[in-house]
């Protein structure tokens, strides 16, 4: 589905990923772990369209997306939550949900439908300030957001960092729920109680390169082991 | 409009609101009259019709430009030179303005769009400039540069601009309509984008948008309106010159949007009405008067950011929650 091949990027001189190489099947949650100034980051803003690499190829379904524009990948069913947690903060729940419903083409009860569905509790501040809502709560309504429309690949990026663990495992529920429904995710994650228990597959990276790649079983639930990495 | 309601909320907003608030701003200027001469509030209008054009780009689109003269001395010219060379007639001279002035702003907005932060505010100046020199210099035996030219409109039917209360009454209109249109926009999903794009314009592409076609709408219909400003201009002055277009004249149209408050057409008719009459009121009693514009910036850059109209919201919610408070008080103690 999606082919990182030999990827090199990076800000201005500063190269920050090395001859990066990675696959992802279709319904696959493939987690990118490793300690922070990794190229964690930069690998997921290059293949949202972000960053444009010197040097590498990313295919999607066989066609190179290389410099397209984010907004032809969202209409491509690319879905990227940044790490930042934020919201239009100005506009109401409702009005997040609907600044995607349109973008989409979708209808705005069914919208708002798909978000209710992976978080009930959201009912409450449908007409609250976006802004107003915990971090959690955001970073619920930014995944709850990405599913609107068609989403063919989620790109994820510490869903968990700075969250309680009451909403860590709201935030597991509901990418469990993205498993299930057979969404591809690419999710960049430092809380290995997460990713043991959601990864299909794990990619490690060190100072800019994918040093391993884990997809036993047994390796990826061992988090003492994958806590070494980080 | 209040920013936090929602897209379906806004999109309802009931007509009779805008009616209401059309009265209200009519009224105000009506009002005004007995205060200022007439022709000084038409004066007023025109340029609050200016001062909205700019913060549709800069309050609700969060694009500073110092550069929006540009298209308000394009409305002048094209106005001007219309009635001088095709036709007389003050509402075909009208929509020449506007047009020219959709025109530029569609060209020159292809490249500006894309540019941020200083580079926007900077290009816009360039072209400003650009189009100052086109007119005051390189069409000088076209457009008569510094000595300036008379416009060719005639009466048309009730249309004589010559007559105060008629001229004061159409340029209400314009500016009612300005209004009307902005409110509707502003308010609609497409107000929402652009106000989204402000606060986030990656976030936005990444839902889909293809945001450098709503910069460039928002930034032709900014410069459509500025140039209906201007066509006013010529219509109630009859006489133009290139200080219709000097970028200079940028600082007024920037001080009157953050008096009043940007990203809130109130706060733009509020602005342009103080900063006219501070115009005319300070410029007749003090020399230099110009410094005092500047402390008033200082004072709205530190300490009254919302400007004006943000002074008022502050003031209410304050109010208002002084007095959720004392009848909380007085319920407990009953």
């Amino acid at each position: 589905m999606l082919n990182v091949d030999g990827i090199n990027a990076g800000y201005g001189r500063a190269m920050v990923l090395h001859d990066v190489s990675l696959k992802l099947k279709e319904g696959e949650t493939v987690f990118i772990v490793g300690r922070n100034g990794a190229g964690k980051t930069t690998l997921l803003r290059t293949i949202c369209g972000l960053m444009k690499p010197v040097q590498g190829t990313i295919d999607y379904r066989d066609e190179n997306i290389l410099g397209l524009a984010p907004e032809k990948l969202a209409q491509k069913g690319f879905r990227f939550v940044a790490q930042d947690k934020k919201v239009f903060s100005d506009l109401t729940v409702r009005g997040n949900i609907e600044l995607a419903a349109y973008a989409a083409g979708e209808p705005i009860s069914k919208a708002i439908e798909k978000v209710t569905s992976i978080y009930p509790d959201i009912k409450r501040f449908m007409d609250s300030k976006a802004g107003g809502l915990s971090g959690g709560q955001r970073e619920i309504l930014l995944i709850g957001r990405a599913l609107i429309g068609d989403p063919r690949l989620f790109l994820i990026d510490e869903p968990t960092e700075g969250l309680a663990a009451i909403v860590i495992e709201d935030i597991f529920r509901i990418l469990s729920r993205l498993k299930e429904d057979n969404v591809s995710a690419l999710i960049v994650e430092q809380n290995l109680s997460v990713v043991s228990r959601l990864a299909d597959r794990i990619f490690i990276m060190k100072e800019g390169k994918i040093i391993r790649e884990i997809s036993e079983k047994s390796e990826m639930a061992d988090t003492l082991a994958l806590e070494s990495y980080l | 409009m209040n920013p936090d309601t929602s897209l379906s909320q806004i999109a309802s907003t009931k007509r009779i609101t805008i009616y209401r608030d059309m009265v209200l701003i009519a009224a105000g200027f009506f009002a005004l009259i007995p205060l200022l001469a007439i022709h000084r509030v038409t004066d007023f209008m025109i340029f609050c019709i200016f001062v909205m054009s700019f913060d549709l780009l800069y309050g609700y689109m969060g694009r500073l430009s110092f550069g929006q003269m540009l298209y308000l001395g394009t409305g002048v010219y094209v106005s001007t030179l219309f009635s001088l060379h095709f036709s007389p007639n003050p509402i075909l001279s009208l929509m020449a303005g506007v047009v020219g002035g959709a025109i530029v702003a569609g060209i020159l907005g292809l490249i500006v769009v894309g540019l941020e932060g200083a580079s926007f505010a900077l290009t816009n100046l360039a072209f400003n400039q650009v189009g100052f020199f086109l007119i005051g210099s390189a069409f000088q035996r076209v457009t008569h540069g510094e000595d300036g030219i008379s416009a060719g409109v005639e009466p048309w039917g009730f249309l004589d601009f010559a007559n105060e209360p008629a001229a004061f009454g159409f340029v209400l209109l314009c500016l009612l309509f300005t209004f009307f249109m902005l409110r509707i926009l502003t308010s609609s999903p497409f107000g929402i984008i652009i106000r989204s794009i402000k606060e986030n314009e990656s976030r936005v592409k990444f839902l889909g948008y293809n945001t450098f076609f709503y910069k460039w709408l928002t930034f032709v219909l900014a410069g459509a309106f500025a140039a209906l400003a201007g066509t006013l201009y010529t219509l109630y002055v009859g006489f133009v010159s290139p200080v219709f277009i000097h970028p200079l004249n940028n600082v007024e149209v920037i001080f009157a949007a953050l008096i009043g408050g940007a990203g809130n057409l109130f706060g733009a008719l509020i602005g342009g009405v103080l900063f006219m009459s501070m115009k005319d009121s300070l410029s007749t009693h003090i020399p230099q008067w110009e410094w005092i514009l500047g402390v008033l910036l200082l004072v709205i850059v530190f300490w009254l950011r919302g400007g004006v109209t943000g002074l008022i919201k502050s003031l209410t919610g304050y109010v208002k929650t002084k007095m959720a408070k004392g009848m909380a008080e007085e319920v407990e103690k009953g």
